[in-house]
């Protein structure tokens, strides 16, 4: 197995595991819009002991996040959403779902500036529910009723990615001596968003990152 | 020239635009249309009335109105445009770029022309034109940084990369302040000129540049991902050594990072225990990593296997990891791991079963019910494979777990080796029922259904988790979710069915499902610009351009390209050419099955209308919303009925020849179409190939010999040069040879394998042998004493097909040899229905 991040070429196959294991599907295109638009943040795992059956044999994909960052969050907060996560029923136990999870999230933070994460999972779904909520920490947030295309409902969870960002900071701050220096020449080697720096950044260009960050973090401190 | 129109036609006129911008398509004709009352040659308005009329799905008559209105208004550049979006829309590419460029060359300042015409180019892949369009956009916008990036991305795809890169540093030199840290759009524009830097092969400046950018860059795994690399190149191995540790540390999942760290430390393959000690550091410091303990177990030999591979199967088996055998099957091509495995495997178990009170809790897979499960899966694996004693662990494990879905879905694989595909698929259902929630389980069954030729059955089971609310029912939405595996599993039990039509339909699915997907990229060319992700970007530009190398392609197209060469083959039996082939039984069979296809077709149908019926009316479903185009053509009966299979089937191979030249299959497939054709130059070529690729492939034996019999014949008829080339290029079998002496050494050096002996007969019949001595050589298959029981089904088929009378017989024995393949079993009764 091989945990590493989405590459356009493994999409018929992210699709082909997605209509094996889930009823929510959808078609190339919308997988290229997230491959496309967040490289960073999808990731797949793959079958690396299969032996080849051709020399045209695509990395075999057992388990897939797909990832995204919500375009224009309703609260105004930047933050990702798991638009879709799957591991093939015959590479459960390994904590493949997890380890996808962890790096999609350490991702969200460091690239686009994430403040929490957001997902929907079906209220009967006992085994995944286990997963967000105990070992990755999601807290569940609200049930929106008749969620699924078959009426089943669904819980909307999310996690607070704040840790991540502690962490990522500490981590520039124990490398990094210029520590508080001006924005722009020294600061974190690491870090694109550190609370003491958002507030001298200006309003990211286009992307309307910062300003978001900002908004949020001011609710922190 | 523009022609004038008074100013309240005018203003008209920017309605009929408007209008058509926003979907307001009524309104807009209306509007065109008192346009047209009092100028009925305005050709603008011609124009723009055949654009909205080819959005309301008129496309005759949209271009036949826009040739009206560009002979009223040859030099509208609307016209020409208009014209140009109708091929556009056609994805008749050629055309639609021709007449952009004359509506561009009528009004060189349009942006929007310009745009229609660059983003085409693109697609097309005609970089320079590209070049072109991205040069005169840039010089009408250059403030804007995605203009700059857009033409080095022309010159990067055209090939050009000091070109490219050179675009990337004007911009940046004309930036009079950094822009902020945040800025996606330049964080991003830094990394893809580096990676272009990097294609030039000189890592050293790769390197320094990405030092350059590396602080504030806010993707941070590529950053680290690449200067690991470019240190590793340029021998670094010091910084090396760290940078491949930080990655591990970030992810240590990831194999590659491994043999790279090791790669830097210099441990060559020699020191087993050394590079062992590397895994065991990063084992002990991520408890939870199943690569650091995995991995080792690929190169590590003798007793150091053995103690690793007991610790690593121990700990899988007590947490209960399903995928435990499937981790470990790759070693199994060294036949020492193979038995260690297995006897590891053995002891497990009896180990488990000797402690008394350890079960573990009921119907998980954990303890002796993991290594009952691991073994099970180890005798049904090719490699180790022996089927009774995998149903016998099968069977002692479902005593312990009898409700266990992997027990029975092993099982089911177990029936599936045999060959019995009717036990394969009600086991299979078995499972599926054991977990009704799991969408895995379902898609298994009806892939084992398919598998069992039962069609109907495959396409509820797969109801039971499709949209079925469109009027085509289930089937619409595998094929609007591009249900790759389910359409060619569907197809290739067609044919086994009989029903060519309905196969070609699903192959003729999947063909178009490529289609969609390279059409797919169009909307990313100006989209990635404007979302600033460029790398992603020529990722999927690069994918893009041998998209149809995918096996899902090359598996779909084949069944198409067998289909029409039997579709051409049975012609040739029909208008008498060739000897005798499909009985009148055979006929009726088809006619039967195909009127079985029909009325299942039907019930879908209805079923999809009652369903839709009950629909709550307050909530509009996207049926009624869209048009839906009925397919008048569901059975695929147009489609078998092609005058010109040959054509079609050459469709379908010339990808497959393009971008998979080392898959033989398809150079097998290729010689068949080409011999057919007369195209002996292009069927020598695919033979040649073939031949390269495995010369011991018995299908290429009997395809040289053929080849060589139809050219010897035919020499003398065919142009002199093509024959120089052939005489040249031919050398598999020498002109002069005695080709029944050349089959019988084949056969006298091939006879132990069942493939090869049916091979070598189907030669003889083809040189004249006569049928009794070809019967004997079939039957000989029967005696080889081999699991593989295949190639009896191709001699049973062949026997079938010379209407042999011996063919009952054959059966009969082969049963015999084989009592589970569900293939050779006895005809069912004929039931009353």
């Amino acid at each position: 197995m091989d945990i590493r991040r989405l590459e356009p070429r493994d999409i018929p196959l992210i699709q082909h595991a997605n209509l094996e294991n889930l009823p929510e599907n959808y078609f190339m295109k919308y997988y290229l819009y997230h491959a496309l638009s967040w490289p960073q943040l999808s990731y797949v795992a793959v079958d690396v002991s299969r032996p080849k059956k051709t020399p045209y044999d695509y990395p075999k994909i057992v388990g897939y996040v797909l990832a995204k960052m919500e375009e224009e969050p309703t609260d105004g907060v930047q933050h990702g959403h798991i638009t879709s996560l799957s591991v093939m029923r015959t590479h459960r136990r390994l904590g493949i779902a997890e380890k996808l999870m962890r790096q999609s999230q350490l991702a969200m933070v460091e690239t686009f500036g994430a403040q929490y994460v957001s997902l929907h999972v079906r209220v009967s779904n006992k085994a995944a529910i286990h997963l967000y909520t105990k070992t990755l920490g999601f807290d569940q947030d609200k049930t929106e009723a008749s969620y699924y295309a078959d009426g089943e409902d669904a819980y909307s969870m999310r996690l607070d990615l704040s840790t991540i960002r502690d962490q990522i900071r500490d981590a520039a701050d124990s490398e990094d001596v210029d520590e508080g220096e001006p924005v722009g020449e020294a600061g974190s080697k690491t870090l694109p968003v550190r609370e003491k720096d958002l507030k001298k950044v200006k309003v990211g260009r286009g992307l309307g990152v910062q300003a978001l960050v900002e908004k949020d973090e001011s609710k922190h401190t | 020239m523009p022609q004038p129109l008074s100013s309240k036609e005018n203003s008209l006129f920017r309605q009929v635009i408007r209008n058509y911008e926003e979907k307001q398509y009524k309104r807009g004709l209306k509007a065109a249309e008192q346009i047209l009352k009092k100028n009925p040659k305005h050709g603008d308005t011609l124009a723009m009335k055949a654009l909205i009329i080819n959005s309301l799905g008129k496309t005759d008559d949209a271009f036949a109105l826009a040739k009206e209105a560009l002979t009223a208004d040859m030099k509208s550049h609307i016209c020409w445009h208009v014209y140009g979006l109708l091929y556009r829309h056609q994805k008749n590419f050629e055309e639609a770029i021709k007449a952009y460029k004359f509506a561009l060359k009528l009004e060189p300042g349009s942006p929007q022309i310009q745009r229609d015409l660059a983003y085409l180019q693109v697609q097309m892949r005609d970089f320079q034109g590209y070049i072109q369009s991205r040069t005169a956009m840039l010089q009408s916008k250059s403030q804007l940084r995605q203009n700059w990036t857009a033409l080095a991305v022309a010159h990067h795809l055209a090939g050009d990369l000091a070109q490219a890169e050179k675009v990337l540093t004007t911009y940046e030199e004309s930036l009079k302040s950094p822009p902020s840290r945040t800025d996606y759009e330049n964080s991003e524009a830094l990394m893809y000129k580096n990676s272009i830097i990097a294609e030039t092969g000189d890592y050293q400046r790769a390197l320094d540049h990405l030092e350059s950018i590396a602080k504030h860059n806010l993707d941070r795994l590529a950053v680290l991902e690449l200067r690991a690399e470019y240190l590793a190149k340029l021998g670094k191995k010091d910084e090396a050594v760290k940078a491949y540790r930080a990655l591990l540390d970030r992810n240590s999942e990831h194999p590659e990072y491994y043999n790279k760290l090791a790669d830097v430390m210099g441990l060559d393959g020699s020191d087993t225990s050394a590079r062992k000690a590397v895994y065991d550091e990063y084992a002990a410091s991520n408890p939870r990593c199943d690569a650091a303990k995995r991995l080792p177990l690929d190169f590590l030999t003798g007793n150091d296997f053995r103690e690793a591979a007991k610790l690593y199967l121990t700990l899988m088996l007590d947490k209960g990891v399903p995928s435990t055998f499937a981790n470990l099957k790759h070693l199994y091509t060294d036949p020492f791991k193979k038995e260690t495995l297995e006897s590891l495997a053995h002891d497990y178990v009896k180990a488990k079963e000797s402690q008394s009170g350890s079960e573990s809790p009921a119907g998980e897979l954990k303890g002796t019910p993991a290594g009952l499960y691991y073994l099970a899966q180890h005798y049904n694996y090719h490699l180790s494979r022996d089927l009774a004693k995998a149903l016998e662990f099968v069977d002692k494990g479902l005593e312990l777990v009898p409700e266990n879905v992997e027990f029975h879905m092993t099982k089911a694989r177990i029936w599936k080796h045999y060959g019995n595909t009717r036990k394969a698929a009600e086991i299979m259902d078995q499972a599926r029922n054991l977990d009704l929630k799991d969408r895995y389980i379902n898609t298994k069954t009806a892939k084992y259904q398919l598998r069992n030729n039962e069609t109907a059955k495959a396409l509820k089971t797969m109801s039971l988790f499709t949209r079925n609310d469109s009027p085509g029912g289930p089937l619409s939405d595998l094929i609007d979710m591009q249900s790759i595996w389910y359409l060619t599993e569907d197809g290739e039990a067609s044919v086994r069915n009989g029903l060519i039509g309905l196969a070609l339909k699903r192959f003729h699915a999947v063909y178009n499902i490529f289609d969609v997907w390279q059409e797919d990229q169009f909307d990313f060319h100006s989209f990635s610009l404007r979302k600033g992700q460029i790398r992603a970007y020529v990722d999927m530009v690069r994918w893009e351009d041998k998209l149809r190398e995918h096996p899902f392609y090359t598996r779909a197209a084949l069944g198409a390209i067998a289909a029409y060469l039997g579709i051409h083959d049975s012609k040739l039996v029909m208008n008498g050419i060739n000897g005798s082939n499909g009985t009148v039984d055979d006929d009726a069979e088809k006619k039967k099955a195909l009127k079985k296809a029909k009325r299942e077709a039907q019930k879908t149908e209805r079923e999809a209308a009652e369903h839709a019926a009950k629909q709550d009316p307050n909530k509009p479903k996207a049926a009624n919303s869209e048009i839906v185009k009925k397919d008048d053509d569901p059975l695929g009966l147009k489609l078998a009925s092609t005058e010109q299979p040959l054509v079609e089937a050459t469709k379908f191979l010339l990808p497959i020849l393009q971008f998979s030249p080392q898959n033989i299959d398809g150079q097998v497939a290729g010689f068949e179409v080409y011999i057919r054709r007369g195209k002996y130059l292009l069927a020598l070529h695919c033979l040649n190939a073939a031949l390269a690729i495995d010369a011991t492939n018995p299908v290429v034996h009997e395809q040289a010999v053929r080849f060589h019999q139809e050219i010897s014949s035919k020499l003398a008829s065919l142009h002199a040069k093509v024959a120089e080339v052939i005489k040249t290029e031919f050398t598999a079998i020498d002109a002069s040879t005695d080709l029944k002496k050349y089959n019988a050494e084949f056969l006298a050096e091939h006879k132990d394998s069942p493939a090869h002996v049916v091979s070598a007969v189907k030669i003889q019949k083809l040189l004249g042998e006569d049928q009794k001595t070809c019967e004997k050589g079939l039957f000989g298959v029967l005696s080889l004493k081999t699991d593989n029981w295949e190639p009896a089904a191709e001699a049973l088929g062949l026997l079938l097909q010379w209407r042999s009378s011996e063919a009952e017989a054959f059966r009969k024995a082969a049963d015999e040899t084989w009592p589970e393949v569900t293939l050779f079993n006895p005809p069912p009764a004929p039931t009353s229905a």
